[in-house]
């Protein structure tokens, strides 16, 4: 087999395997960038329309993977009633105001920049945030980026959880040409 | 094996949060146009109604809903998520809907307990 066929092989391989593997941590994104008209989203798979209004629908492309390598985990009791450390508010608070202001600090802003950035600063922060290595709690990070354009903008959360164990932390930060939220939520796996 | 609960039953069904979603936003905001004064009003109604119906769904998840509401004049947003939990029983689903005046983007983020 020529040199060539062989790096071709691999090189496929592995990126069935990168597909097939994904990423252990569940990515997604949607975006609301004003025309071009023609690109206008595909329809939604129920035509339910009303009002001249369009919706789409993201999710992870596979919910439930499944690890061949390593079977579920059967746990046993932990007879353990809360926390042994809680989600640290503060300390996350300001590793968001500390990524925020690293990234975008000098940006000003591109379609194209931000669309990557979003993705960029999730996945910096959740890694950030896993590095505190608050037990038992599942991390989820949530960043927008938007252009300042003297829109108005509204941004709301409610979660159905304990509050006595699960909490977020957000900030917000703002330069000339672009604003961003981040929020972080840490829920208490039990 | 003793699995009192399996499949459907307790899994994040994403079809079932989309449609719950698509129908708080429609209920909620309707043929609205962009009214600052309402926005408000509305987000709290998407959130609080998608809630609503997902506790009716009467599954063993905590959940997390977020709703954007922002008008439409020619700016940008981006928004992106990554989230460090079970993929197997945890899940999310964002729906984008838009009219003439506003994109609304909500999530939900099932997460079991």
């Amino acid at each position: 087999m020529s040199d060539k066929q062989t790096s071709d092989i691999a090189r496929d391989k592995a990126a069935r395997l990168l597909k097939k593997r994904g990423s252990a941590s569940s990515l997604n994104t949607s975006e609301a960038v004003p025309p071009p008209q023609q690109s206008k989203p595909p329809p939604p798979r129920e035509s339910r329309q009303r009002h001249g209004s369009i919706s789409t629908v993201s999710f992870m492309d596979e919910p439930s993977h499944t690890d061949e390598l390593h079977p579920p985990v059967k746990l046993e009791n932990t007879y353990q009633m809360s926390p042994t450390k809680r989600f640290p508010v503060s300390t996350v608070r300001h590793i968001l105001k500390d990524v925020l202001q690293n990234y975008l600090q000098e940006e000003r802003y591109e379609p194209e920049l931000c669309r990557q950035m979003t993705k960029t600063i999730s996945e910096v922060i959740k890694a950030r945030v896993k590095d505190l290595m608050v037990p038992r709690y599942k991390i989820i990070c949530l960043i927008h980026i938007g252009q300042l354009n003297n829109q108005g903008l509204r941004i709301g959360s409610r979660c159905l959880w304990d509050p006595n164990n699960d909490t977020f932390a957000t900030q917000d930060f703002q330069n000339g040409s672009l604003y961003a939220v981040a929020t972080v939520y840490g829920v208490y796996y039990e | 094996m003793d699995d009192f609960q399996t499949g459907e039953e307790t899994a994040f069904v994403v079809d079932e949060v989309s449609n719950i979603i698509k129908e708080s936003v429609e209920g909620a905001i309707g043929g609205n146009a962009y009214q600052h004064n309402k926005v408000n009003q509305w987000t709290s109604n998407v959130v609080e109604q998608c809630l609503n119906q997902l506790t009716k769904l009467n599954k063993p998840f905590k959940y997390i809903v977020t709703c954007v509401i922002m008008q439409k004049n020619g700016a940008g947003l981006h928004t992106a998520s990554s989230c460090f939990w079970d993929n197997t029983t945890d899940g999310s689903c964002t729906v984008r809907w838009e009219n003439k005046t506003m994109y609304c983007i909500v999530s939900v983020f099932g997460l079991a307990i």
